[in-house]
């Protein structure tokens, strides 16, 4: 059976995707798959950045134009505003980009601090996490954590001890990329437990269907992390079907792969149910800075029916 | 490590591979030149043009040339390694070692002006470089990179880590290779800096795969005893 029939006029809300690596056909399936809202945490390019200024760039994209280009599909884009942790290793340029963050984490639709925390875990990602987490809770907004790849369960617990160490409340923070070696920690402690659908380096779903049935729906939350690596911007999607193929209840679905993430997103003000039940509008034809997404000639909106490509 | 006797000996392997004759001309004729008037302009040119004019096969080493090499830098090996490497590395010892931060900072643009190869090359040339100790953030960046090639380089048959990395970042090096799909057999000083801390945090990762349901990545025993 096709996925699509099974989750058929539901809402996800992918709560961590780099939308910025992806194509047009990607917002297009995810729109035509029930993805409504999206989260696009700032993260590194693949490569280091060698200056202040290519962040600059970024961040402003991840508000201006990326934002613009979601909303031509019908998909409302919010991001989180940080350092990485990989980037923060290059100390000169850290306190840079520190220096520019508070001119982008109050902007509109900035939903949190993110994605902050461990990579190597060494003393200047330590250090500028906790700078990060005290502009975090300066600005009362969430703050979406990125869980080392490499000695994932210290670092995990250690992000935690650090952020109540700063004295940030649990369900003000999201931790991501859990498995299931982490989350029964991360709940125990109150915090938000976000799981990434990502072939391969993290969970596939069939463990996360195992996960939600032991755990239950509570604080859990799910998302893609497609960046520009092998990834599944539709992860969302599928995974709520599988879960219904499952017996997994349409109420605990619907927590995990949209109420949660807007609960906890909420926090910051710059997100609401409401707002995400208003019908939006797509008219291809807008423009950004003059800017629109279609190129010369081209017709707003693809009939993905079509074997023809004109 | 004697700049000169490996400059000079990295020089006479190049002369030693099959038609390198235009090769071997070409380099000659931008050392005198550099020689000359020692513009960073044109020691970055000659880097970064190196295989329009060198080529790019693959290199013969001899066994008493890997000899040689190894005796005058420990653990320093070329083996495997392409024509347009070997001449960059070569020519990245023609810098001046007399101040500290020019050559440091000179050095720096390159890795930070970098494609792939030029990448590969610089991480290769870090046992022979000059400042040693400067190396060591700049090696951890190489760690951090995500292409397969560029981390070979530093992780792979080359002595710097083992030499001068720290614990921490040490066992970082050994964790990402295994989760990059490296050869592990293949880290210089594998055995001689195993340690308690890396053996408990390749326990947590083995204790992981087993709970996502998957296989151990081999030669990782070696390392928990």
């Amino acid at each position: 059976m096709n996925f699509m029939d099974s989750i058929a006029g539901m809402s996800f809300f992918d709560m961590h995707v780099h939308m910025i690596s992806r194509t047009t056909d990607d917002y297009q399936a995810m729109a035509d798959a029930g993805v409504v809202a999206v989260v696009e945490p700032a993260f590194w390019m693949g490569q280091p950045r060698t200056g202040v200024d290519s962040f600059r760039d970024y961040f402003a994209t991840l508000v201006g134009w990326e934002r613009f280009r979601a909303s031509q599909f019908g998909v409302r884009h919010y991001c989180t505003i940080g350092l990485n942790s990989k980037e923060a290793n290059q100390e000169a340029l850290a306190e840079q980009v520190m220096e520019i963050l508070p001119l982008f984490i109050y902007k509109e639709g900035v939903v949190g601090i993110g994605e902050i925390g461990f990579d190597d875990q060494t003393r200047a990602e330590e250090k500028y996490y906790r700078a990060q987490l005290d502009l975090a809770k300066e600005a009362s907004l969430p703050v979406q954590i990125h869980t080392p790849h490499r000695d994932k369960k210290k670092g995990t617990s250690r992000s935690m001890d650090i952020a109540i160490e700063h004295g940030l409340e649990p369900g003000m923070v999201i931790v991501d990329h859990n498995n299931e070696e982490t989350v029964r920690e991360v709940l125990d402690r109150g915090f938000w437990a976000g799981f990434t659908i990502y072939p391969f380096t993290k969970m596939g779903n069939e463990r996360m269907v195992e996960v939600v049935k032991q755990y239950g729906p509570e604080r859990i939350m799910i998302n893609s992390a497609a960046d520009w690596g092998v990834s599944d911007p539709l992860a969302v999607p599928k995974t709520a079907a599988l879960m219904k193929q499952h017996g997994i209840s349409g109420e605990a679905i619907k927590l995990v792969t949209f109420g949660n993430a807007i609960t906890a997103f909420a926090q910051s003000g710059q997100l609401s149910l409401d707002d995400l039940l208003q019908p939006m509008s797509i008219d291809q034809s807008q423009r950004f800075n003059g800017s629109s997404v279609l190129r010369g000639g081209q017709a707003p909106r693809i009939d993905k029916e079509a074997t023809i490509i004109k | 490590m004697n700049i000169a006797m490996m400059s000079q000996t990295l020089f006479y392997l190049i002369e030693q591979q099959p038609a390198s004759q235009k090769a071997v001309d070409y380099l000659h004729q931008q050392v005198d030149l550099y020689h000359q008037n020692q513009q960073t302009s044109m020691f970055y040119r000659v880097f970064t043009a190196m295989p329009r004019f060198v080529g790019k096969q693959p290199i013969d080493v001899p066994a008493d040339m890997a000899f040689t090499l190894e005796r005058l830098r420990s653990g320093f090996q070329v083996k495997g390694w392409t024509m347009d490497r070997l001449a960059r590395v070569w020519w990245l010892l023609q810098l001046p070692a007399d101040n500290e931060t020019t050559y440091v900072g000179t050095i720096t643009q390159l890795f930070k002006a970098g494609e792939l190869n030029e990448l590969v090359a610089l991480y290769s040339a870090l046992p022979v470089l000059a400042f040693p100790e400067a190396w060591r953030f700049q090696a951890t960046e190489g760690i951090r990179n995500n292409i397969a090639d560029v981390q070979s380089a530093i992780m792979l048959h080359n002595p710097y880590p083992a030499d001068y990395f720290d614990e921490a970042a040490w066992n970082q090096l050994v964790l990402k290779a295994f989760f990059t799909d490296k050869d592990v057999t293949q880290i210089t000083g594998l055995d001689e800096r195993k340690n308690a801390r890396l053996a408990q945090t390749l326990a947590d990762y083995a204790a992981e795969r087993r709970a996502a349901g998957r296989t151990l990545p081999p030669n990782i025993e070696r390392l928990l005893a």
